[in-house]
């Protein structure tokens, strides 16, 4: 009888926990698509709303301040990428100044993998109710141009531009051969494939070296080396000849005398980098901007992004962030989400020709 | 330095700075005994807090809660067999064995002293050498890290207990779950069968409390319910006398160089240094067979490593501003936040909160010897607790934990379904733990080697050309071979043995 009844209670304990789990996931998957419904509806009733709100308002001549109760609790901002990166640090600072405007604490969560796409996937499948952000760069319009994902901007509403990288460049060790790009070039189109240069495959950087591929006729050999952090551990260990990255993140290294910038790519020379010279001075035509924005889940309420909207540009020209981000090389520039659109559409009219 | 020492102590040595030391590390101590909130958890949540304070007071609390987070995890290990953190798996192999004997206060009491010493000696080495170190891990690509990944996956075959071909099956099958989800480097989705939820793949942390912690609970409720004779621990002092400490030296000392070593190489972390430790105590001890039956070498093996574990992580992140684990990454966020670039300058011009961070570090690793040692009589009551009413808590708990990683239920899901192959396993007598090994460092060896292919534009030459690569992979390969000169020799001796006996009648 016990022998029997031993093997009968553990499978019934087995049993029981799979129950917890489907019900788990039903509940899971249930709640959220009664949830959605119930956003969307809610959504398109304040879409009306909002309509005959904006009707009323426009009469009672543009005198109703937002009233929306937003934001009720943290915010999360996904940042896709890992700590102590670029992203993370502008995502960082940003956040510390929204907190005190939005008056709730801005939480990042990085959540890596997969170039970035499984974070942005993540806030896709969030909660559209203005509580989780993406905040991203560049990659998000690769990411889709490279086929890695079925999603981009356009799947979002964006909440704007909060921050501009003009600092894109290429590091080379100090003890490098190369004193400026055109050595470089020189050497490339003599040696293809010798020259060793640190992307992530289908991120921002991988783009810059198709473009400069493209550009001069010449062959590089282009390695994964992973993030922003690996980049300069592969640099300083003298396993790769070239590093593209941002400028703000290496100033350290530069005043240490244990890298230096072959040039940026930016359009003019820029202002918190005098001494830098631009690739087009070096004759190459290549100029990347980096961007950061931030986006929410396509139902979110518009009226939420736009209180979140109207947040973020009182901080981009708050003295204290700028002078803050200025530090590491950034220049906090804000567009609203429709200039944004606008602006990674065209973005991505000139990616999308670099990569065919 | 002296100067810089100084002046790093007298900004630590004030009230308030040192109350949020002892704040931290009994807050790290309570994350890290809850099985599945771990160490990164208790930074992650607490490092905005930080924001508001001043540069000495964040970086100490943060310390504190890194010091305590990772030792915490040695008491659920020690008293109910459930790693409270990744860092504490394998103090569970003979810490949980120690306290069935009896011995749960000696158990604690090693573990206590050498999480204490692992932890010194790798701060020590931290203040003293951290930028020559750092610069020998620099010379370590993508060649030298697939040699020690594929030589540290070798240690699976120590660890596979009774048969050889269950533990390396078991190891295979940590490498086959890792590899759900995005490939590395191109991100292209495997094994996810069309659904997203699976995109980002398994996390360790829900495998690792599945497979452990849940596993036990599963196992747990066979049982009847019935009185459990409480046990009486006996408690004086660390219930080891100065020869058994000193029989420990040796023991401690490597394992805790182990630690430091792993821990200073970006990317491999103090998961993995406490089973290395172990498994180099246990082939270099006279009486391997003794190991895993409550053996006091086993729990100082792991515990030194893993405290070491925590100066090695610092050495990249403070000499070089690169981190090396997710806690790492967690503090570099908080550094830069707090106005300090870390990096080659960072000795020289913020010497004075790079000293403060050092001996933040040790007052935490003095505060969480006292705390530990002063609680060790009350965690012993938690076995008194019935474990019909204590399990189902930590199964809560489990659960908890597992979402907040990245607060997916998915992972929740994820955990339970390991629990019962856990359970499973344990039914079938495969060991568990070779499964935490693949899974952290299959994605490593595969990663390394598509890197190093992309350096090598296609050679594989490079990997046993490159010295250290290359003597890494001549120890792995011996590594297999001891092995199965050892399974050889022991199946002859059964045999010769049988034969005996059959003589005999």
């Amino acid at each position: 009888m016990k022998l029997v009844l031993k093997p009968l209670v553990v499978l019934l304990a087995i049993m029981f926990l799979t129950a917890i789990i489907v019900g788990c996931s039903n509940e899971e998957s249930s709640s959220e698509s009664t949830g959605n419904t119930e956003e969307t509806a809610e959504a398109e009733q304040t879409d009306e709303a909002e309509e005959s709100a904006e009707t009323v308002a426009d009469e009672m001549n543009d005198s109703s301040e937002d009233a929306v109760d937003y934001p009720t609790e943290p915010i999360t901002f996904v940042v896709p990428a890992g700590a102590g990166g670029d992203t993370d640090l502008n995502a960082r600072t940003l956040g510390k100044y929204l907190e005190e405007e939005l008056g709730q604490p801005v939480v990042i969560s990085n959540v890596t993998g997969a170039g970035g796409t499984v974070g942005a996937r993540e806030v896709l499948d969030a909660e559209a109710d203005g509580h989780t952000a993406l905040f991203f760069h560049n990659s998000m319009l690769l990411n889709k141009i490279l086929g890695l994902v079925d999603f981009s901007y356009e799947d979002m509403k964006l909440a704007g531009i909060a921050v501009l990288d003009q600092g894109n460049t290429f590091m080379v060790s100090a003890d490098s051969e190369f004193e400026d790009l055109q050595d470089m070039i020189e050497f490339a189109s003599a040696n293809p494939g010798e020259v060793s240069i640190a992307t992530e495959v289908g991120g921002f950087t991988h783009l810059q070296l198709l473009a400069l591929e493209k550009d001069q006729d010449i062959e590089l050999n282009i390695v994964d080396v992973g993030g922003a952090a690996d980049k300069i551990a592969a640099l300083l260990g003298g396993h790769i000849d070239i590093v593209p990255t941002s400028l703000g993140l290496v100033t350290e290294y530069v005043e240490s005398g244990d890298m230096r910038s072959l040039g940026i790519m930016a359009e003019d020379s820029v202002d918190l980098m005098p001494d830098v010279p631009t690739f087009k001075e070096q004759g190459v035509d290549s100029s990347f901007e980096k961007f950061f924005f931030l986006g929410f889940p396509e139902e979110t309420p518009d009226e939420i992004v736009e209180a979140f909207s109207t947040a973020l540009e009182k901080v981009v020209n708050n003295e204290e962030y700028v002078a803050e981000a200025n530090k590491f090389l950034v220049s906090p520039t804000y567009m609203n989400p429709q200039e944004a659109f606008d602006y990674m559409q065209e973005t991505e009219a000139y990616y999308t020709e670099l990569s065919e | 330095m002296f100067d810089l020492f100084l002046e790093g102590l007298t900004s630590v040595m004030t009230f308030k700075t040192i109350l949020f030391i002892l704040l931290g590390v009994i807050m790290g101590l309570v994350f890290g005994s809850i099985p599945g909130l771990t160490a990164t958890m208790a930074i992650a949540i607490t490092l905005p807090m930080t924001f508001g304070m001043s540069q000495m007071d964040g970086m100490a609390i943060l310390m504190g809660l890194y010091i305590g987070g990772v030792s915490g995890g040695l008491i659920p290990a020690i008293l109910l067999k459930l790693p409270g953190t990744p860092s504490s798996i394998a103090t569970t192999f003979d810490g949980y064995p120690m306290a069935k004997n009896g011995e749960a206060g000696k158990a604690f009491g090693y573990a206590i002293v050498f999480s204490f010493l692992g932890g010194l000696l790798s701060i020590f080495i931290l203040m003293l050498v951290a930028p020559p170190l750092a610069t020998i891990a620099l010379k370590f690509g993508p060649y030298e890290y697939f040699a020690i990944t594929i030589f540290a996956l070798t240690m699976i075959s120590s660890l596979a207990g009774s048969s050889l071909v269950k533990g390396v099956l078991a190891g295979l099958m940590g490498i086959g779950l890792a590899m759900v989800g995005s490939a590395p480097i191109d991100a292209f989705p495997r094994f996810t069968f069309g659904y997203s939820g699976l995109d980002a793949g398994f996390n360790l942390l829900p495998v690792l409390i599945g497979l452990f912690a849940v596993a036990e609970i599963i196992k747990a409720s066979e049982r009847k319910i019935k009185k459990e004779k409480s046990i009486e621990y006996k408690m004086k002092g660390f219930g080891f006398s100065l020869v058994d400490f000193f029989k420990q030296g040796w023991n401690g000392l490597r394992s805790s160089i182990i630690g430091v070593a792993i821990g200073i190489l970006p990317g491999i972390g103090g998961g993995t240094a406490n089973i290395i430790a172990y498994v180099t105590a246990k082939n270099q001890s006279k009486t391997p067979e003794k190991f895993g039956k409550g053996i006091p070498d086993g729990v100082v093996a792991s515990e030194s490593a893993n405290n070491a574990a925590i100066g090695g992580a610092l050495v990249p992140l403070i000499a070089l501003g690169i981190p090396g684990d997710t806690v790492t990454a967690l503090l570099l966020g908080g550094l830069v936040i707090h106005g300090l670039t870390p990096g080659p300058l960072l000795f020289q011009d913020n010497g004075d909160v790079v000293y403060g961070i050092f001996i933040a570090l040790i007052i935490a690793n003095v505060a969480m010897i006292a705390f530990l040692y002063f609680g060790m009589r009350f965690f012993t009551r938690i076995l008194s607790i019935p474990k019909y009413i204590l399990l189902p808590i930590i199964l809560v708990l489990c659960v908890v934990g597992a979402i907040g990683v990245n607060n997916r239920m998915f992972d929740a899901g994820a955990l339970l379904l390991f629990g019962i192959l856990g359970y499973l396993m344990l039914k079938y007598k495969f060991p568990v733990a070779p499964v935490i090994l693949g899974f952290i460092l299959g994605p490593l060896v595969e990663t390394n080697l598509r890197r190093g292919l992309m350096y090598s534009q296609g050679d594989f030459l490079p990997f046993l050309t490159e010295p250290i690569a290359a003597v890494f992979l001549g120890l792995a390969a011996l590594s297999i071979i001891f092995k199965i000169r050892d399974n050889h020799k022991k199946k002859r001796k059964k045999l010769e043995s049988l034969d005996n006996t059959n003589n005999g009648i």
